[in-house]
């Protein structure tokens, strides 16, 4: 085994592909996976280069990474940054058969394919890539020729995935659009809630802390003036300044005495 | 170099990707570990296509490309539904289903 | 330097595909640019003279045995025959796709998919009549795949029709219109071990084409006769090959997907895929094992030896413990698909004539049940638990006898196609040498009949409740396919003597 430029190359591309693969499967965050499978992929596509395959390197640079891999991370945007998983398995050992598994194939295949494939011979592109004039000459004569049905099927699967799309996330609209005197409108009835801007907390308060809550001008907390978030975890965080206030003073009071 | 090793960077990725198929809960990882499965599949179908000296291989991984990229978008569009009806990616939230 | 030359294509040879083809995408423009109101009746239209009109030319130009398209399109006997039955199953499950009068709300499936179950914009959709009549494109695009999966010749085209055809299999399953949250759920599980299977096959697609040098199914098979014997290289790419399409006809292990996505989806689709896609899959299995591999036959039989004695067996037992009807259907399946797997083992020409009528026969038992499942109703829907089928034989007389029929036919009692077509793949099976198979399917029959018989013992022999589902009266659609398939199942088992000839015929595989 000759170390040449190739062996080099293989070694790089390989080690992070591989990183880059265990970085996707054990990530606690899918936009950290998102991001190592776009890694495995630009490397994957070096090795096709190496591998006298440039259209296809380029192809997967640019559709696969390029769209494929930030199609995920729209979704991802979509359904939520933090969806984690729930350590909780289902099934019992699900996580240690599955590993198992992963790695019976590994050996299985590896194996396999090594006893198998001793010496075959390299046989190398250079006749093929030239028998067209170039690489992407021959990959055209190909798909327009032997896999010419395989071309037309896949434009009936295009379809079919754009459709699909269309079908599960097109919502029409059965109503008009609110228009902006309407939703106006509706702001200032009656029983609608507050229609102007709501307090920022602590507005007239001793803090400006968000756990504070605004002081309305009767003395009575907008409770509602608090982020919703730290509303909702828990009432104790919101911290009453009025009562510190009066302690203050009661000390204060004292003192004089 | 010998080009076997390809195939061999090719095996090892696949079965990372299983493994993250059946250990992960997250519908759109499990998702990510197919597509890392398609593109080990190519790699193996590229390395082949040197070794054997015809350019079928890299047709086969080019119409794999196209259509894994078809596959994403049905599947998204599906997790994508679910989520909206769920809130959640989990794949074993949903447990209407026993067995 | 070489110079392109075009592929030479028999147009009339694949004339049925370019039929339902062309339909397929007339039917992605009257979704474009037709109003709503008339999309239905144009895409019903559309689709029941598609399928008719494929089918009409497939009969006339049934002699035609060609390789086509560059070596990826091969026209022979079993080709016909499963393209035919395939078109057969789809225009019976295209009634049932299009009945709305057996649910008050509409027909089976969701008047938005889009729309969140519950919501207000549903309710408001259902109210207003929507339909969501993109289904028939999926329909057609489905049918298109399966067509091609039959007839591919290379690794490649099997690979995107199994993709053609599996998308919209995905997308329909999620669009029920009743309990959405568990349609929901079964497509997403079918979508995810279906990319996975997808991928166990084209992985071992590239390792076959390492050994090969070309993936075109009779070069394999020239490849295999000429070096010094197999290799372990192409024996786990024929297995992982198998893997992929043991997954679609839900063979143990691959079986996880089939009940839930029985049970999820709506059930026309159910029909549709319970009975179509076991032709397709099994359709290309044949041709794969029959024209690739021929040379490594004993290391695939002893893979599906052990597939089809665990799927008759473990199928069979789980039936036997499920109280929901479309669940016990699904596993039935599952027990269903280990006996033709017999047939597939036997790898005769009149093995292949077996299977091939088993898969026409089954096919059109699987319809007929569930168009008959669909018409059994309470309040909520569908009344699938099999406490509620208690006394409908007395209720409904002939809903009770028609079902009895696709019992007894699954069961394989005498007299009905379930009988002849079991007979056929066993006798095929001894012919071969595979006694022991043959004796394991037996056990798995007789376990089986067991879950059969007792539906038809809840509905005749026990008394009508007062959770007694009833039985929706159904339009002409229903009536059409449930009269169709009923008729054939007990046509082809009295005089099974047609079929079987006209199958003997078709048995050889091009090269």
């Amino acid at each position: 085994m000759s170390i040449d430029g190739e062996l080099v190359v293989f070694i790089i591309c390989g080690g992070l592909s591989v990183i880059g693969a265990l970085g996707m499967v054990l990530s606690r965050k899918a936009v950290h996976s998102a991001l190592f499978i776009a890694m495995v992929m630009i490397n994957l596509a070096i090795l096709y280069i190496a591998n006298s395959a440039p259209f296809l390197g380029m192809v997967q640079i640019i559709v696969y990474t390029g769209a494929v891999m930030m199609l995920f991370l729209f979704v991802l945007m979509v359904v939520g940054v933090d969806s984690s998983d729930s350590l909780i398995e289902t099934i019992r050992g699900q996580r240690l058969f599955g590993i198992l598994f992963g790695v019976a194939l590994a050996i299985l295949l590896i194996g396999g394919i090594g006893s198998s494939l001793g010496d075959k011979p390299d046989i190398g592109l250079k006749a093929a890539n030239d028998e067209f004039g170039g690489n992407v000459e021959g990959i055209a004569n190909l798909i327009f020729s032997d896999y010419l049905f395989a071309f037309q099927a896949t434009a009936a699967l295009l379809i079919t995935a754009g459709l699909g799309a269309v079908i599960l996330t097109h919502r029409e609209a059965w109503k008009p659009k609110a228009s902006q005197k309407e939703l106006s409108v509706a702001r200032f009835m009656v029983g609608a809630g507050h229609p102007g801007n709501k307090p920022n907390p602590g507005v007239y308060a001793r803090h400006n802390a968000v756990n504070t809550p605004a002081i309305l001008p009767d003395g009575s907390l907008a409770l509602d003036s608090v982020p919703e978030p730290v509303r909702s975890r828990d009432d104790s965080l919101i911290v009453d300044h009025r009562a510190v206030s009066t302690v203050v003073e009661l000390v204060e009071s004292e003192d004089q005495n | 170099m010998d080009p076997i090793y390809y195939i061999y960077l090719a095996t090892l990725l696949f079965s990372i990707g299983a493994i993250g198929v059946l250990v992960r809960r997250n519908a759109i990882i499990v998702f990510m570990s197919v597509e890392l499965m398609l593109n080990a599949a190519n790699l193996v179908f590229v390395a082949f296509a040197r070794m054997n000296g015809n350019l079928d291989g890299q047709t086969v991984a080019f119409f794999v490309m196209v259509v894994a990229a078809a596959e994403v978008v049905v599947g998204l569009a599906i997790i994508v539904q679910v989520f909206r009806t769920r809130a959640s990616a989990s794949i074993d939230e949903p447990n209407l289903l026993k067995y | 330097m070489n110079t392109f030359t075009a592929p030479e294509i028999d147009y009339v040879a694949i004339a049925p595909i370019l039929i339902v083809a062309i339909a397929a995408l007339l039917s992605v423009l009257t979704e474009t640019f037709l109003p709503r109101s008339v999309r239905r009746p144009v895409q019903m239209i559309l689709t029941l003279i598609s399928l008719i009109g494929a089918l009409i030319v497939l009969v006339i130009n049934r002699d035609i045995r060609t390789i086509t398209g560059g070596g990826a399109v091969a026209i022979d006997g079993p080709a016909l025959v499963l393209m035919g039955t395939i078109l057969i199953l789809a225009l019976l499950s295209a009634f049932l796709v299009a009945e709305r009068s057996l649910d008050s709300l509409g027909d089976s499936f969701a008047p938005s998919a889009a729309a969140l179950p519950g919501s207000v914009d549903e309710r408001e959709f259902s109210a207003r009549g929507y339909f969501q009549t993109e289904i028939w494109t999926l329909f057609l695009f489905a049918v298109l795949g399966m067509l091609a999966f039959v007839v591919a010749n290379d690794l490649l085209f099997m690979f995107v029709a199994l993709e053609v055809m599996s998308l919209p299999l995905y997308l329909m399953v999620g669009m029920a219109r009743r309990r959405r949250l568990l349609s929901q759920e079964a497509a997403l599980k079918y979508f995810v071990l279906g990319a996975f299977s997808s991928a166990f096959f084209i992985f071992g697609a590239g390792l076959v084409y390492g050994f090969a040098g070309s993936i075109s199914l009779p070069e394999i098979n020239d490849a295999l006769a000429s070096t010094a014997g197999e290799t372990l290289l192409i024996v786990i790419g024929m297995a992982m090959l198998l893997v992929g399409l043991l997954f679609k006809v839900g063979a143990v292990p691959f079986h996880q997907w089939t009940p839930d996505v029985y049970q999820g989806a709506p059930t026309p689709i159910t029909a549709f895929m319970g009975a179509t896609v076991k032709v397709a899959a099994f359709g290309a299995m044949m041709r794969l094992l029959y024209v690739a591999f021929s040379g490594i036959q004993w290391d695939w039989e002893i893979i599906l030896w052990a597939v089809s004695i665990l799927s008759m067996i473990i199928g069979s037992l789980i039936a036997l413990t499920q109280s929901d009807v479309k669940r016990m259907l699904a596993y039935s399946a599952i027990a269903q698909s280990g006996f033709i797997l017999v047939g597939v083992v036997a790898a005769s020409p009149s093995g292949i004539s077996a299977v091939m009528f088993y898969l026409i026969a089954y096919g059109l038992v699987t319809v007929g049940t569930l168009a008959v499942i669909s018409m059994v109703r309470d309040s909520t829907g569908e009344a699938t638990h099999l406490s509620k089928w208690a006394g409908l034989g007395k209720k409904s007389p002939v809903l009770g006898a028609v079902m009895a029929v696709f019992m007894l036919s699954l069961a394989g009692i005498p007299l009905t196609s379930g009988f002849v077509i079991k007979f056929s793949v066993f006798a095929a099976g001894i012919a071969e040498g595979d006694t022991w198979l043959v004796i394991a399917a037996v056990v798995a029959s007789i376990i089986a009949a067991f879950f059969y018989v007792r539906v038809i013992v809840v509905m005749f022999f026990s008394a009508p409740n007062e959770n007694t589902a009833s039985v929706a009266v159904p339009s002409i659609f229903t009536t059409i396919t449930v009269a169709a398939t009923v008729t054939a199942t007990l046509v082809l088992g009295i005089i099974p003597q047609p079929m079987i000839d006209l199958l003997t015929n078709a048995g050889i595989f091009i090269r």
